[in-house]
C-alpha cells in the first residue's frame, strides 16, 4: 500500500507544480514590497495615505496566505501523486480558479479601494465608512469564494484518491495501523498522512468560509439582512485559521521526503508518529477559538478549549518532526545544499516562531498583547521562516532532481541573508509587540517608530534574498527536463 | 421503469390536489423542505422513464451531465431565495413555474448525477452542505420578516430545519469518509 506508484508523466506534473510554485513564490515576493511599504509607513520614513496603507495591509495578507497556500498545495500534490493518482484536471481547473480569484481580489482592493484586511470581519465588508462601496467589496468577497472554491475541488480530489486508494480517510491516517489491525510497517507514507490530515482540516474550512463570505455577501447587497456578529467571527476564524495553519502541514511534506534521501537513512512511519497527526487534525479543527479570547460572550469553555488546546498542538506534529527530523540529520554525514539546508532551517523557524502563539494563547496574556505587533512577529516567524522556507526548499529540490542548473554562491548568500532578514523581522514585531505597539494601525508614535524602520531594511535584504531564489527556480524552468541528481526516483526507474 | 412513472405522476397528482397543496404551503417548513423536494423526487422519478425512451436525446443535451447539474443547481437556488417562496404565494404565474421547474429539476438531476461522477457528485454534494448552513442561519438569525406570508416564527422553524438537514448532510460524510469504502468495490 505504501510503495509510491510509478510516476506515469513526471514531466508534465513537474510543469503543473511549476506553475504553481512560480505563481506563489511572485506573488510571495511581490506581497514583501507592501509590507516594507507599510513598515516604512508606520516608520514615519515615507507618507502612504491611510486609505492605501489599509489596501496594503489587505493585499499583503490575503496575498501571502493566498500565495503560500497555492505553493504549498502544489508541493503536497507532487508528493502524495508518488501514492495515489490524482487528476491533472482537477490540478489545472484549481490553477485556474485561483488565479480568477486573485484578480478580483487585486481589482477589488485596487481598483475599488477595499481595505477590510485579510480576515473580512463581519460586518466590516458592509461597514466601510464610506471608504469603500459595494464593488468592491464584492469584488474581494467573489474573488475569495472563487479562490475558495478552487482549493475545496483540490481538495475533494486528495480526498477522493485517498479514499479510493486506502478505503477511507482514518485509513490515510493509519487509524487501521493504531488499532492493530495492520503492522506498522504498513502504515501510509508520511506524505499520505499529512494529506489526509490537511484534506480533513481545510474541507471543513473551506465550508465554513463558503458560508461566511455568502454570508457577507447577502450583507453587502442588502444591509438590512443582518447576522449574529459572532458566529460570523467563529466562522471566519474557523475558516481562516485553519486554512492558514494548513499551510505548513502541507509544505512539510517536502521535509519529511527530502531529508531521509539527502541524510540516505529511513524516516520510518511510527505509532507515535500516526498519534501525533490524528491529535493535530482534531487540534488543528478547535484552536481557531484562541482568535476569541477577548471576546466575553463566548463560551467559556470554548476559551478555556482555546488555550488548553493551543498549547496541546504545538506538541504533536511538531515535536515529533523536529525530533525526527534532528534523528534523522545527527551523525548522518549529510551533504548540505539548498535544499536540505533550507528544509532543515525551517524546523527551526517553526518550533520558535510556535512559542510566541503558545504564549499568545495564554488568556491573560491574550487580553493585553493580541492587539499589539506581539501576534504577527508569531506569524512572520512561523510562517516566513517555517513554512515559506520549505516551499523554498522543495523549489530547489525540484530544480536539483530534475535539471543540471547548479547553485551558485549567491544562492548561499540569499540563504543567510534570507534567514537573518526574516529573523530581523520577526524579531522586530516581537519587540514591538513588547512595547504595546497596536497591530494594524497606519500611524504610529514615534516611540513605535525604530522596530519598524529596522524591519522595513531587513524586508529590503528579505526580498533580495527571494528574487534569488526565484530567479534559480526560473533557471531550473528553462533548463527542466535536463540530467538531474539520482535523488528522483521516478526519474531514474 | 414504468412503475417509476406512474409513483411520479401519482405524486404530483397529490401535491397539486388543491387542500393538499395549500395545506403544505401554509406552513414555511412544509413548503421549503417537503413540497419543494417532493417536487423534484417527481421528476427524478419521471426522468428514468423518459430518459431511457430516449436515450439520445438526452446524450444529445447533457453529455457529461455538467449542463444538467448547472441546471438544477440554477432552479434550486432560486426556489431556496425566501422571496421567491413568497412570490409563489402571491403570483400564480410562479406557483406554475415552481410546479414545473422543479420536477425538470429532479428530472435533470437524475440524469446527470451518474454522469459527472463521484468527483462531480461530491463537489455539489458539499456545495449543498454549506448553503443549508447558511439557509439555515440566515432564516434563524434575521431579526425582520422577511417572508411577507410567513412570520417569524415560521422562518425560524424553517432555519432550524435546514440546521437539521445540515447536520445529517455532515454525519452522512463523516460517515462515508471514515468507513472502509475498499470493502465494498
Amino acid at each position: 500500500m505504501s510503495t509510491a506508484i510509478g510516476s506515469k508523466n513526471v514531466k508534465s506534473d513537474n510543469k503543473l507544480v511549476t506553475a504553481s510554485l512560480i505563481l506563489g513564490g511572485v506573488v510571495i515576493a511581490a506581497m514583501m514590497i507592501f509590507g516594507i511599504l507599510m513598515l516604512f509607513a508606520q516608520g514615519g520614513v515615507i507618507n502612504v495615505s491611510d486609505a492605501a496603507f489599509y489596501q496594503f495591509l489587505t493585499i499583503h495578507g490575503t496575498g501571502m496566505i493566498g500565495a503560500a497556500a497555492l505553493a504549498a498545495a502544489g508541493v503536497m500534490w507532487y508528493f502524495l501523486g508518488k501514492y495515489v493518482e490524482l487528476s491533472k484536471k482537477v490540478f489545472i481547473w484549481f490553477l485556474a480558479l485561483v488565479l480568477v480569484g486573485v484578480v478580483l481580489v487585486v481589482i477589488g482592493v485596487f481598483s475599488f479601494e477595499y481595505a477590510s484586511a485579510w480576515t473580512f470581519l463581519y460586518p466590516l465588508p458592509a461597514i466601510s465608512a464610506n471608504a469603500w462601496g459595494v464593488t468592491g467589496a464584492l469584488l474581494y468577497l467573489f474573488g475569495m469564494l472563487i479562490l475558495g472554491t478552487g482549493f475545496l475541488l483540490l481538495y475533494i480530489d486528495t480526498g477522493r484518491a485517498i479514499i479510493k486508494n486506502y478505503g477511507s480517510l482514518g485509513k490515510g491516517l493509519g487509524w487501521d495501523v493504531l488499532s492493530g489491525k495492520k503492522r506498522v510497517e504498513d502504515a501510509p507514507p508520511k506524505a499520505v498522512v499529512a494529506s489526509t490530515m490537511v484534506t480533513i482540516v481545510n474541507v471543513t474550512a473551506l465550508i465554513a468560509g463558503a458560508a461566511v463570505l455568502i454570508m457577507n455577501i447577502i450583507n453587502v447587497i442588502n444591509p438590512s439582512f443582518t447576522f449574529d456578529p459572532m458566529l460570523a467571527k467563529n466562522l471566519t476564524y474557523a475558516f481562516g485559521h485553519i486554512f492558514a495553519n494548513a499551510i505548513i502541514y502541507m509544505a512539510v511534506i517536502v521535509v519529511y521526503e527530502l531529508l531521509p534521501k539527502y541524510a540516505k537513512r529511513p524516516w520510518a512511519v511510527t505509532k507515535l508518529f500516526l498519534v501525533a497527526w490524528t491529535m493535530s487534525t482534531v487540534f488543528t479543527l478547535l484552536i481557531y477559538t484562541h482568535h476569541m479570547l477577548m471576546d466575553f460572550s463566548m463560551p467559556k469553555w470554548m476559551l478555556i478549549m482555546g488555550q488548553a488546546l493551543s498549547y496541546a498542538n504545538g506538541i504533536p506534529v511538531l515535536v515529533v518532526t523536529a525530533y525526527g527530523a534532528l534523528m534523522v540529520v545527527h551523525k548522518s554525514g549529510i551533504k548540505w545544499d539548498m535544499a536540505s539546508g533550507l528544509a532543515f532551517m525551517s524546523m527551526l523557524g517553526w518550533t520558535i516562531g510556535a512559542i510566541p502563539a503558545i504564549v499568545d494563547a495564554t488568556i491573560v496574556v491574550n487580553h493585553v498583547m493580541h492587539n499589539t505587533k506581539w501576534v504577527p512577529g508569531h506569524f512572520h516567524m512561523y510562517m516566513g521562516l517555517g513554512a515559506v522556507v520549505m516551499l523554498f526548499s522543495f523549489m530547489y529540490y525540484l530544480a536539483k532532481i530534475d535539471s543540471n542548473v547548479q547553485e551558485t554562491k549567491l544562492d548561499k548568500f540569499a540563504f543567510w541573508c534570507y534567514t537573518i532578514a526574516m529573523m530581523a523581522i520577526s524579531i522586530q514585531f516581537l519587540v514591538s509587540g513588547a512595547l504595546s505597539t497596536p497591530r494594524r494601525w497606519a500611524i504610529h508614535y514615534p516611540g513605535w517608530m525604530t522596530p519598524a524602520v529596522f524591519g522595513a531594511i531587513a524586508g529590503v535584504f528579505l526580498v533580495i534574498a527571494t528574487t534569488i531564489f526565484i530567479i534559480h527556480f526560473l533557471r531550473y524552468v528553462k533548463n527542466r527536463g535536463t540530467l538531474g541528481s539520482d535523488l528522483h526516483e521516478e526519474k531514474a526507474a | 421503469m414504468k412503475r417509476s412513472f406512474i409513483i411520479g405522476s401519482l405524486i404530483f397528482l397529490i401535491l397539486i390536489i388543491p387542500p393538499i397543496r395549500i395545506y403544505m404551503e401554509s406552513m414555511m417548513i412544509i413548503h421549503m423542505l417537503v413540497q419543494l423536494p417532493l417536487l423534484i423526487v417527481v421528476g427524478w422519478c419521471i426522468g428514468e422513464y423518459i430518459e431511457n425512451k430516449y436515450p439520445k436525446l438526452f446524450e444529445l443535451i447533457n453529455g457529461n451531465g455538467v449542463s444538467g447539474i448547472i441546471i438544477f443547481v440554477a432552479i434550486t437556488m432560486f426556489w431556496m431565495l425566501p422571496r421567491t417562496l413568497d412570490e409563489a404565494l402571491t403570483f400564480p404565474i410562479y406557483e406554475i413555474f415552481k410546479f414545473i421547474s422543479l420536477p425538470l429539476a429532479g428530472f435533470l438531476l437524475k440524469d446527470s448525477w451518474r454522469k459527472i461522477k463521484a468527483f462531480g457528485r461530491i463537489f455539489i454534494y458539499l456545495n449543498y452542505l454549506s448553503m443549508f448552513g447558511l439557509m439555515g442561519w440566515l432564516y434563524l438569525d434575521s431579526p425582520i420578516q422577511i417572508c411577507n406570508n410567513y412570520l417569524l416564527e415560521q422562518q425560524k422553524t424553517l432555519g432550524w430545519g435546514f440546521i437539521f438537514i445540515t447536520a445529517l448532510m455532515v454525519l452522512y460524510v463523516l460517515q462515508s469518509v471514515f468507513t472502509d469504502q475498499s470493502e465494498e468495490e
